[in-house]
Order: structure tokens, then C-alpha cells, then sequence
């Protein structure tokens, strides 16, 4: 028998497909798989949030204080007026089960946060920035819509599931990098609904206080025009002051309700620590 | 800055950049694997025909009348493109095709080279020939080393004098 070589035809150690396509179907699936993971828990925390009724979480989170704030001394005369103004506000919100707190962070950053068993942290900051007690009532008022439609609590959750979604998939670099994108495009989403909502019961709020809205929004009105330093913390975690505007004054139209009345000035009994 | 070009940004740091950077790898990695290929081909043509074998035991009709060693190394680096699609492939599993023609390349060149090189020393034929490949760095994607794969072609060269 003699050996005749030839050529081999084809080689069988090479996928024909093209590396696009293979590319594109793993991003475009692993996605829409991530997503779908993504929107499954998302709903499970919403699932949960049943599981704890506002008694069982006032319990829980009972004379509670977020380690990462520095409040002010409980004899400030500025917490006073914020928790006269919270008791005003939250008269018209009859069915909430919080008793409702406030705290002064002692930052120059103008924010104010929601957090679970009914506090409220405003920061020195925003207290220096805000020019009338209904700019101001507003702000609070936004905060206990987050209360009401519980999304403090929901935050909390659902930063503790995307934890250890990450944490399960921070095996490769690339897919966690993949993961968090769309993490972001995600709660981006939901966040800016949760705070639309918040948005309206804070107006709503406003407006049985005052029977109008008269410069409930005047303060992002500011923030838009003078922007970053002091107010960076706040834009970063509320939506940006135009839309917000937008879509204010867009509510109150619909509900018909008075952009023009007297607006409460503001007076702050002097900080004794003030220099 | 209006807040939206610092949006714009910010989404064009987070995910333009690694895009640019992938198709960047993808187009220039593609252009020099296709010009491999080429050039493995157009050398194995010229090579047809030339005996390598691994066979340890010859053919009883060669006189053999000079034996030695030759050998032929490659490493080829894998690119940024062929990395990523990996590591997403890495999450469910299956067959690694960006990594498939690195192999391929890696082997066919090692064999190419061994054989180029004893038929440039006027050899006749080459058998035993044995394959093996060494990981040279850590192919996970953590910036440690370039990733890539070595393959070393070894094999018995023989000068005939008859056969």
C-alpha cells in the first residue's frame, strides 16, 4: 500500500460561526437573563416589604441612627421648628403608622433622607439653603412620601440583594462589569417612579397644609441655576431640578391646584454653637 | 457644564470607552489572525508532501543515515475581544470559540516551524513527532501577564538514504 498525502479540505478545529455573532449572542442573552434575574428580585423585595408591617419595622428600627451621620445636640432650637413643621405636615397624612422623627446631620451638603421606623435626617446644609417654610415643607413632605409608599425600606432591601447578586457573579470581571451596567439602568428607572410618587404626596401634603403650592419647588428653581459644591450630595440622590419642576407644575395644573399665595417665612431660632 | 453633558459623559466614560476599546482589539486582532492563517497556509502548500509522522518505528525499507532533534515553538497572545467573550462564556458554560483558533494557529505554526526547520537543514522526513503546550501566564482577565498559549512541536529528523 503506498501513502499518497492530500491536502486536508477544511479545518475541524475552528468554529465556523463569526466571533460577532457568538459575541452578541452572549451579551444580548446573558442580559436579558441578568434583567429578567434583576426584575425577579426586585419584586421579591416588594414581596417581602409585606412581611413587615410599619409596627414591626417601627420595633425593629426603634430609636434607631444610621452609624455613617453626625447629628447636631438634641437641645438645638432647630430641631424644634423641623419637628413642629413634621407634625403640621404629617396631621394630613392621617392613616400613617410612623412616629415620625427628625435629626440634623451636621453637614454643609444639602440633603434630606428617609430612613426606616420613621426618620428623617435633614442636613445643616439644606437648612441654610432653603429660604421659606414652604420650600422647605415640601422637602419634608417628599420624604414622608417615600414612608408612605415605603421605599426606604425597599431601598435597603434591594441594595442587600444586589449584594449578593454580585456577589455571585464577581467570579469574572467582565460579567459583573455587565451586571452592574444594567443593575444601573434598572434601578435608574425605578428610582426615578419612586420618586416621582414621592414627589406628588409631598405636593399633596403642601397644598392641605397652605391650600396652595406657592414655592414648594423654589428651591430646586435655585439648585438649577446654581449647581454642584454644597448641593452635589442632594442632585445624586434625587432626580435632576428641571424634569422635577416640569413635572410638578405639570401635577399641580392637573390637580388644579393655586400657584399663588402667601409664602411662610422662614425664622430660625439662633444655634447656640453658632459662632 | 449642564447636567446633561455631565450625564452624557459619564455614560460615554462607562460605556464607550471599553466598546471602543474592545472593537479596537476585535478589528486588529481579526486582521492579524487572518493574515496568520494565510501564512500558514501558503507554507503548509509548500511543505505537501513532506513526511512527518508519529510513528515511532519506521517503514523497514529507510536506510536512515543521520537522526536528530528539531524543534519548533510558538506563543500567541490572545486579545482583549477573544478575553471578553470568554469571560461572559465563562458564566454558563460551553465551547470557548474565541479561543478555538489560537489553538489551532498555535499547533499548525509549532509544527510548521519544526518541519521548516529540518527540511532547511536538508533532512528528509521527520517522525516521533510529539506535541506539548505550557501555560506561560494567568489568562484570567486581571491585568497579570499577557495571556496566550505556547505550543512546542518536537520530533526525530531523518536524513534517508534510501527508502
Amino acid at each position: 500500500m503506498k501513502f499518497i498525502p492530500r491536502k486536508a479540505r477544511n479545518d475541524v478545529n475552528v468554529s465556523p460561526e463569526h466571533p460577532l455573532v457568538e459575541a452578541t449572542t452572549l451579551v444580548v442573552g446573558l442580559g436579558l437573563i441578568f434583567a429578567v434575574i434583576l426584575v425577579a428580585l426586585l419584586f421579591l423585595v416588594d414581596l417581602l416589604l409585606w412581611f413587615v408591617p410599619p409596627e414591626k419595622e417601627i420595633r425593629m428600627f426603634d430609636a434607631w441612627l444610621p452609624e455613617d451621620i453626625a447629628t447636631v445636640a438634641v437641645d438645638d432650637p432647630r430641631l424644634e421648628t423641623l419637628e413642629a413643621l413634621l407634625a403640621r405636615l404629617s396631621r394630613h397624612w392621617p392613616d400613617a403608622k410612623y412616629p415620625f422623627r427628625v435629626e440634623i446631620d451636621d453637614s454643609p451638603q444639602a440633603n434630606a433622607m428617609a430612613y426606616p421606623g420613621g426618620l428623617i435626617v435633614v442636613t445643616a446644609g439644606l437648612i441654610e439653603q432653603t429660604q421659606s417654610e414652604n420650600e422647605l415643607s415640601f422637602i419634608l413632605g417628599h420624604e414622608l412620601g417615600h414612608f408612605h409608599n415605603r421605599d426606604h425600606l425597599r431601598g435597603l432591601g434591594r441594595g442587600a440583594l444586589l449584594l449578593i447578586l454580585f456577589t455571585a457573579i464577581s467570579s469574572s470581571d467582565n460579567s459583573a462589569a455587565l451586571g452592574s451596567s444594567i443593575a444601573n439602568l434598572t434601578l435608574s428607572g425605578f428610582s426615578r417612579s419612586q420618586e416621582a410618587k414621592a414627589d406628588r404626596f409631598g405636593l399633596a401634603l403642601v397644598h392641605a397644609e397652605y391650600g396652595h403650592v406657592a414655592d414648594a419647588w423654589r428651591f430646586f428653581s435655585r439648585i438649577n441655576n446654581a449647581r454642584g459644591g454644597l448641593l452635589q450630595s442632594y442632585l445624586a440622590t434625587h432626580p435632576p431640578p428641571k424634569d422635577r419642576i416640569d413635572r410638578l407644575a405639570g401635577y399641580a395644573r392637573e390637580q388644579g391646584w393655586s400657584s399663588d399665595g402667601s409664602v411662610t417665612p422662614l425664622d430660625w431660632p439662633q444655634d447656640p454653637s453658632a459662632p | 457644564m449642564e447636567p446633561g453633558t455631565v450625564q452624557n459623559l459619564n455614560l460615554l466614560l462607562q460605556f464607550g470607552l471599553p466598546l471602543a476599546l474592545i472593537l479596537f482589539a476585535y478589528f486588529i486582532g481579526s486582521m492579524l489572525e487572518k493574515r496568520h492563517f494565510r501564512s500558514i497556509g501558503a507554507r503548509e502548500d509548500a511543505l505537501h508532501g513532506f513526511p512527518v509522522t508519529t510513528f515511532r518505528n519506521l517503514p523497514q525499507n529507510w536506510q536512515v543515515g543521520q537522526a536528530e532533534l528539531v524543534t519548533g515553538n510558538v506563543v500567541v497572545s490572545l486579545d482583549y475581544f477573544k478575553r471578553i467573550i470568554a469571560g461572559l462564556r465563562g458564566l454558563i458554560g460551553g465551547r470557548v470559540k474565541t479561543y478555538e483558533p489560537l489553538l489551532d494557529r498555535a499547533r499548525r505554526e509549532a509544527v510548521l516551524r519544526m518541519v521548516e526547520s529540518a527540511k532547511s537543514r536538508g533532512f528528509d522526513a521527520v517522525v516521533n513527532v510529539r506535541l506539548d503546550t505550557s501555560r506561560l501566564a494567568n489568562s484570567r482577565g486581571n491585568g497579570e501577564g499577557t495571556a496566550g498559549v505556547e505550543m512546542l512541536a518536537f520530533g526525530t529528523a531523518l536524513k534517508l538514504d534510501g527508502r
